[in-house]
């Protein structure tokens, strides 16, 4: 192995440190127009007028525009494929605005400067309307979610969904200890720091080319044609560099707009968001409420779970209509339980829509199971770890979700070599301090899917092909979310084509040059992409190795391809890549070229256990995590550092989930307390602990050299870990996150803390 | 109106608005390497070093630089490649999807002229004012840390 296992930096590192990686807010294009959205102050309320002529006196303002004059199509952003169905509830410009930071009106001027003073000068005349801002509120207001006519009602719930196996009621009846326990996780944002931004440009032969930092190029071009009421074959979609991604530009926002305006005012227009609109009119991680019972034998066993789960999903479908069921499907990977009980339902609230982030409900009901098994482990007096490796899922199990094989699955392996590494039995049993400062240690235990494998097609398409100047070019829909996933695969036909990483030429995603396929999302980059990118280079390798035994009058199995040359086994001269594309060229010859469409047929588990130690002032009730150790099943790790990366990044995304990060919207005015990078709160670079990382490389047979996914699992299990550590720490159960200092507080001294409340209200 | 400055080394006269801010008529004039992330001086993606000092270029109106050295990331480019530290950055994973990225470098290379040779806390404190949501900085610490230690050996050899 020469590229597999390398540490090779990320091919675009050196473009981004420099300052030259050009992202959709950093193109100067000819002619350009900017786009500035003006966006609901109420939670909801009818649009009734949109007065522009103060903005429309400036010059520089080329037009206006809201419900009054825009395509009023509704569509679904979530919608990935052209003839997926799908909850249609949004347009671009609604007549009722159903949350704060609904879109009301956008200003096109010839500057951003000269738009944003016309979005300031709209004024626009709102009838509000009563607003349900609690998922409990909301769950009342039950009925169709569509009328007689096919609009949507926004009556509840959007999706609900039951799941039973075993014989549950048997299973608490034999328990030597049944534990409830309720948890609510919040809606937090990706904070990507590049705000959300989509340009479009109207093309020559009529068609719309729209570009954006997307992790679908084919879903942004369904939506937006949905959207504008045309053809997929009229829009062009070209993905640019994104600055972070986590799933909050999954889904389409901005770009059906920016393309309607490009194709009515027939220029380049960019529409982009500043930061508070990029938290409150994009999407964000949906709100969940908790409550579980668990039925534990004397020994650890888990008998039954009975799993009820309310999911606030906002303001609009999108796909939160998935919910329920991808929180099953994780919820019942982890452990092996005889009986199982569940009921999940999403619902619409007047709150900012939600969407995939890191997990896509994963890290939600992972707090929640993963909470709930620790108090009920140290209510009956077992240690969690105990608990949990007695219950693991074992490799080769059949998950009850789908009946699926999770293949080598080492959920064992990483408990195992955690509790060692950590010393999880010397600091579990150490006092963590009786003063002001607290400390405490707990762990959490994780599984994630590799894929969308069956509920969706999992194939993809890739061509590679030889270059006349030598080089090998790799054309597939390749969305890096900025992670490294174009480096990864780089490195993977590398190995097979014998080259080095770097000398791959890759062509990201656009719809003009690649096949269909399902883009980055659900862990499937390294495990579907990764595959097709094997079975490709192998293809090509054939293909390069026959061209060269025709130049070099040989046959091609005396030929091995490696350092970027044909070397010959008889010992003859070799021949290198842009010699052979020289000969091939000259001489009419066709170049090597191969394509390949990989089906997944497999979706294996991804495992992880993480352990965390905290220190927590009981005096503020700050909370810090002071060591952190993650073990990871990754199969077998193409890049290690890369890997690293997406581990340390999905902790942090995980502590801030747990303590801190919290859009907050409020339960009276619906208004969202975390708009902006100063009140919304996120670990920066002193909050963060050392890591230790490990890896457990088992392989994985359907994964490419034996890889499984790490990018979404990273974060799942470290909310969990960080919170029972600091119940560990305090000897409380605390249930509701982020563990903000009034909630420790509370939970230390109930009295005082009502008293507090009280005396500020 | 314009401003005149010394940018990345040469002098330079740049075309601002009165009420424009630093970051955008630096963008404007072509310098995109900085990023506007928040407008707040929250984030950090604006830095670049005012007379060698880190600064959030968002929280300046461009006419407060008039006379001034301005440096962004692309001024700290050696020659034609690119500097130590932004290479370690690359080396070291430190860079994900480098939005972030210049204003980190900047920042940490103001940390570098001023403290040679920072401890962990002090590299971790320099950097406190940029956020970085890809990598949880400890690659970024792991750059820079190197990157003191590898100019500090430079210096005594």
């Amino acid at each position: 192995m020469t590229a597999i296992g390398m540490r090779h930096p990320m091919l675009d590192g050196l473009a981004k440190a420099a300052g030259g990686q050009l992202y959709a807010g950093d193109l100067a294009i000819e002619g350009l127009a900017e786009a500035v959205l003006v966006t609901s102050p109420h939670s909801h309320a009818r649009i009734l007028s949109v007065e522009d002529s103060a903005a429309l006196a400036d010059p520089a303002v080329l037009g206006v525009f809201w419900h009054a004059n825009m395509p009023s199509h509704r569509y679904n952003s979530s919608v990935w494929f052209e003839g997926q169905e799908a909850d249609a509830d949004e347009a671009m410009f609604p007549e009722t605005a159903r949350h704060i930071g609904d879109r009301v009106a956008v200003a096109v001027a010839s500057s951003r400067a000269a738009a944003e003073r016309a979005a300031a000068r709209l004024v626009v005349r709102y009838d509000p309307l009563p607003a349900r801002l609690t998922p409990d509120e909301a769950d009342r207001a039950r009925g169709p979610l569509f009328d007689a006519v096919g609009a949507p009602t926004f009556l509840n719930p959007v999706d609900e969904r039951r799941f039973a196996r075993g014989d549950v009621e048997a299973g608490f009846a034999a328990a030597a200890h049944v534990s409830e326990t309720t948890v609510a996780t919040p809606k937090t944002h990706h904070c990507a720091i590049e705000p959300h931004v989509a340009l479009a440009l109207p093309e020559p032969d009529g068609r719309i080319r729209v570009l954006a930092p997307c992790q679908s190029v084919h879903a942004v071009q369904v939506v937006v044609a949905r959207a504008l009421g045309l053809k997929a074959a009229d829009i062009h979609v070209v993905k640019t560099p994104i600055g972070g991604s986590f799933g909050g530009k999954a889904e389409p926002v901005l770009e059906p707009i920016a393309a309607e305006l490009a194709r009515r005012l027939g220029r380049p227009v960019r529409l982009a968001c500043d930061r508070r609109q990029t938290f409150s009119s994009t999407r964000m991680r949906s709100a969940t409420a908790t409550r579980i019972r668990i039925a534990l034998a004397a020994d650890g066993r888990i008998l039954a779970r009975d799993t009820e789960t309310l999911i606030d999903i906002g303001a609009y479908v999108t796909g939160g209509n998935w919910l329920p069921g991808s929180m099953l499907q994780r919820h019942v990977r982890l452990y092996d339980i005889p009986a199982e009980r569940y009921y999940g339902r999403a619902v619409y609230t007047n709150t900012p829509p939600t969407g995939a982030f890191r997990g896509y409900g994963s890290p939600q009901i992972n707090a929640a199971g993963e909470i709930s098994l620790d108090i009920a482990a140290v209510r009956a007096g077992l240690d969690p770890l105990a608990v949990r490796l007695a219950n693991a899922l074992r490799p080769g199990a059949i998950e009850p979700y789908g009946g699926l094989d999770v293949g080598n699955a080492r959920l064992r392996d990483c408990l195992i070599l955690g509790a060692e590494r950590f010393r999880w039995t010397a600091r579990r049993a150490a006092p963590g301090g009786q003063g002001r400062w607290r400390s405490g240690v707990g762990m959490a235990a994780a599984a994630h899917v590799n894929g969308c494998f069956p509920g969706s097609d999992e194939s993809t398409t890739m061509t590679m092909r030889l270059l006349p100047d030598g080089a090998i070019e790799m054309i597939s829909a390749l969305h890096d979310l900025g992670c490294g996933s174009n480096t990864t695969l780089a490195q993977i036909a590398a190995e097979v084509l014998g080259l080095a990483p770097a000398e791959l030429r890759i062509v990201e995603a656009d719809t003009d040059l690649c096949g269909y396929d399902l883009g980055t999302r659900a862990s499937r980059m390294t495990y579907v992409q990764g595959e097709a990118t094997r079975k490709t280079a192998l293809a090509l390798a054939r293909a390069v190795r026959e061209a060269g035994a025709r130049v070099l009058n040989t046959a091609p199995e005396d030929l091995v391809l490696a350092s970027g040359r044909l070397a010959r086994r008889d010992g003859g001269e070799p021949l290198d890549l842009p010699t052979l594309a020289r000969h091939l060229t000259r001489a009419g010859l066709p170049l090597p070229a191969a394509t390949e469409t990989h089906a997944a047929t497999a979706n294996p588990s991804s495992h992880a256990a993480h352990f965390a130690e905290v220190r927590v002032d009981t005096l503020t009730g700050l909370v810090r995590v002071t060591d952190y150790l993650a073990v990871h099943d990754i199969g077998r790790a193409i890049n290690p550092m890369l890997v690293e990366g997406q581990i340390h990044g999905g902790i942090q995304i995980g502590i801030g989930m747990a303590l801190c990060e919290d859009v907050a919207n409020d339960p009276e005015t619906g208004r969202m307390a975390g708009d902006s990078f100063a009140r919304y709160i996120l670990p920066n670079s002193l909050d963060m602990p050392p890591i230790d990382v490990h890896l457990v490389e088992a392989g994985e047979p359907t994964g490419p050299f034996g890889a499984k996914a790490v990018g979404e699992i990273a974060t799942i299990p470290v909310a969990a870990a960080v919170v029972n550590a600091v119940n560990h720490a305090l000897g409380t159960e605390l249930s509701h996150l982020p563990l903000v200092p009034a909630r420790v507080l509370d939970a230390l001294d109930p009295d005082a803390g009502a008293a507090a409340s009280s005396g500020t209200a | 109106m314009d401003i005149h400055v010394n940018l990345n080394g040469v002098a330079e006269r740049i075309a601002a608005d009165p009420a424009q801010r630093l970051s955008s008529a630096l963008r404007a004039h072509g310098l995109t390497g900085l990023k506007e992330g928040c407008l707040e001086g929250e984030c950090g993606a604006c830095s670049v070093l005012l007379d060698g000092e880190p600064v959030c270029s968002c929280l300046m109106l461009a006419a407060q630089a008039e006379g001034r050295r301005i440096e962004t990331v692309e001024g700290l480019a050696r020659g034609s490649g690119p500097s130590d530290l932004q290479r370690a950055f690359v080396e070291e994973g430190a860079v994900q999807c480098g939005y972030c990225t210049p204003g980190m470098i900047v920042a940490a290379e103001g940390l570098l002229r001023r403290n040679p040779a920072p401890t962990e806390a002090e590299v971790r404190r320099a950097i406190a004012g940029n956020i970085c949501r890809c990598t949880g900085y400890a690659s970024i610490i792991r750059a820079i840390a190197r990157t003191a230690s590898e100019r500090g050996a430079g210096e005594t050899s």
